[in-house]
């Protein structure tokens, strides 16, 4: 970080504090939900809408928002009635993103090789700019928001689907409210992680916060904290050895998980 | 007929792809605080008709009626005043709740959105607990409990929601005898103290309590009999030793 302005360098700790924060809190729903490959899929239509954007001089951003929440009302209802195994829809529509993604890419006048097309893939913290920062504020506080709010709503929603529509929660809007917030995160933090790998920030905080414990508050808790430390110590490694930012997010988090399923006490017969 | 708390009318259930409905032309009749017993074989629709009365599964033909609304329009209120112990239920060891949760969430229908639960909320739940000898498990994981303590905990959360209506679906599967005795009893005492309602499914004649009266026999999805508890069990016996 060496030589970096100070107001940058909080620029970008507060963009990766926030953003695993945001992603560690959705993150618990994406785990315990089993919307992983939903997730994957949303994050590379992200990208695929960004890079459209980025082809046809739009804001990518916006697209990448339409591509996330297209994605969420497409394969929300398929993916809420178990009708199609995730693993197909994983395999059918990660490769075509990726095509579409690319050929945008590819169409895209003189950006094809630029920065910005390539932040789109793996993440680049000097595209983010201080309203993305503003950006990431709102939605993480939203995202924080919504679930103290509905916290009861949730937990019934975690726990068992069936069981909460027994005791008298609807449990489709939460549900829905939930993929919506995912395709909204993925998008923004497409500029940060990048498409490729914004999903890994939605499954391993909170895959390690299940590993610790069984109370959701603390679920929740540890879940956002993990992705704050995951993020931050991405960013610090990424600095310290000129990697690329989503990268390093993921050796960490790989590195953290893994620890965690070696100490996870829920593993450990008593 | 404004008395009858559950009213089914010439009512068929299929289920997501099927063409056969799962229950058919069922038209029952339950008086509030009435105890009925399901009984028949397996398949016979037993947990379809259940699931059908509280709205879990929307029925395909027919009106169904309870505490004198249309389950098919206000079923999510409807649900936070009955009670329903599922047959099945599989919690893994990773399943984020404990004991005490889980009996909580029995009563977040009723506590509604944007409430915290209160003392009142929390004394219930103790209570049902201890009825259930819970108490000693309630910050357990429930994941880690056995099935018949889990049997348990579902019974507990039914009761903790103080229903109106209560639908139990083989409640005593995962339970040792005494276990079946004390539950029984247990169920028995709600509905006499409580004037609660209670439809209790079993596969078995021996399980039915003394305390209930009445019997519905279901087989291939219809009604074949219902009435006074000694006639169709005799009915029952007659067509089994055929
Ligand atoms: N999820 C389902 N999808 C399709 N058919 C089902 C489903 N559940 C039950 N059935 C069918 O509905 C009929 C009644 O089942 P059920 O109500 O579970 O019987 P019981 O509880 O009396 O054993 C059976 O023939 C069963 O095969
Ligand atoms: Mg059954």
């Amino acid at each position: 970080m060496y030589g970096l302005p100070w107001s940058l360098i909080i620029t970008l700790v507060s963009g990766a504090a926030l953003t695993g924060a945001a992603c560690g809190l959705l993150g618990t729903f994406v785990v315990r939900l089993r919307l992983s490959s939903l997730g994957f899929t949303m994050s590379h239509a992200a990208f695929a809408g960004a890079a459209l954007g980025l082809a046809l001089g739009i804001e990518p951003l916006t697209l990448a928002l339409v591509g996330a929440i297209l994605t969420a009302a497409v394969l929300g209802p398929i993916a809420e009635r178990a009708k199609l195994p995730a693993d197909v829809i994983t395999g059918v529509l990660f490769p075509l993103t990726m095509a579409l993604g690319l050929i945008f890419l590819y169409l895209a006048p003189g950006t094809a090789m630029s920065s910005s097309a390539l932040g789109l893939l793996w993440g680049s913290l000097f595209a983010m700019t201080r309203e993305d920062l503003f950006r990431l504020l709102g939605l993480a506080g939203t995202i924080a928001l919504t679930v103290w709010l509905f916290f009861k709503e949730f937990q019934a929603l975690l726990f068992d689907r069936k069981l909460a529509e027994e005791s008298g929660v609807p449990t489709r809007p939460f549900y829905y409210l939930i993929l919506f917030l995912t395709g909204m995160t993925i998008a923004l933090a497409l500029r940060l992680v990048g498409g490729l790998l914004v999903f890994v920030l939605l499954q391993s905080p909170a895959a390690t916060a299940f590993q610790f414990f069984y109370d959701l508050k603390k679920i929740f808790f540890w879940a956002a904290l993990f992705g704050v430390i995951y993020a931050g110590a991405g960013l610090g490694l990424s600095f310290a050895f000129d990697l690329p930012l989503g990268s390093a997010i993921v050796l960490i988090s790989t590195l953290g998980f893994g620890l965690a399923v070696w100490r996870s006490p829920k593993r450990r017969r008593t | 007929m404004a008395d009858s708390i559950i009213e089914l009318k010439n009512v068929s259930t299929v289920y997501e792809g099927e063409r056969v409905p799962a229950i058919r032309d069922i038209d029952l009749t339950i008086e509030s605080g009435e105890f009925v017993a399901i009984i028949g074989p397996n398949g016979a629709g037993k947990t379809t008709l259940l699931e059908t009365i509280n709205g879990l599964l929307p029925h395909t033909r027919g009106q169904v009626r309870v505490l004198g609304q249309d389950v098919a329009r206000f079923g999510t209120q409807l649900r936070s005043q009955i009670g329903y112990v599922p047959q099945e239920f599989q919690f893994d060891e990773t399943t984020p709740v404990l004991v005490r949760d889980v009996v909580l969430m029995g009563r977040y229908g009723r506590i509604g959105l944007f409430r915290r639960p209160t003392a009142e909320d929390y004394a219930q739940v103790q209570e049902a607990l201890e009825l259930l000898g819970l108490a000693e498990l309630a910050e357990r994981p429930l994941g880690k409990l056995s099935g018949g303590q889990q049997q348990k905990v579902l019974l507990a959360r039914a009761l903790a929601k103080e229903p109106k209506i209560l639908l139990l679906d083989e409640p005593f599967s995962h339970l040792d005898c005494a276990a079946r005795e004390e539950v029984a009893e247990l169920i028995t005492r709600w509905h006499r103290e409580r004037s609660l309602t209670v439809l209790l499914v079993l596969h078995d004649l021996e399980a039915i309590p003394q305390s209930c009266h009445r019997v519905v026999l279901l087989n291939g999805g219809r009604i074949r009999h219902d009435g006074a508890r000694e006639r169709v069990v005799r009915a029952f016996t007659l067509a089994h030793r055929e």
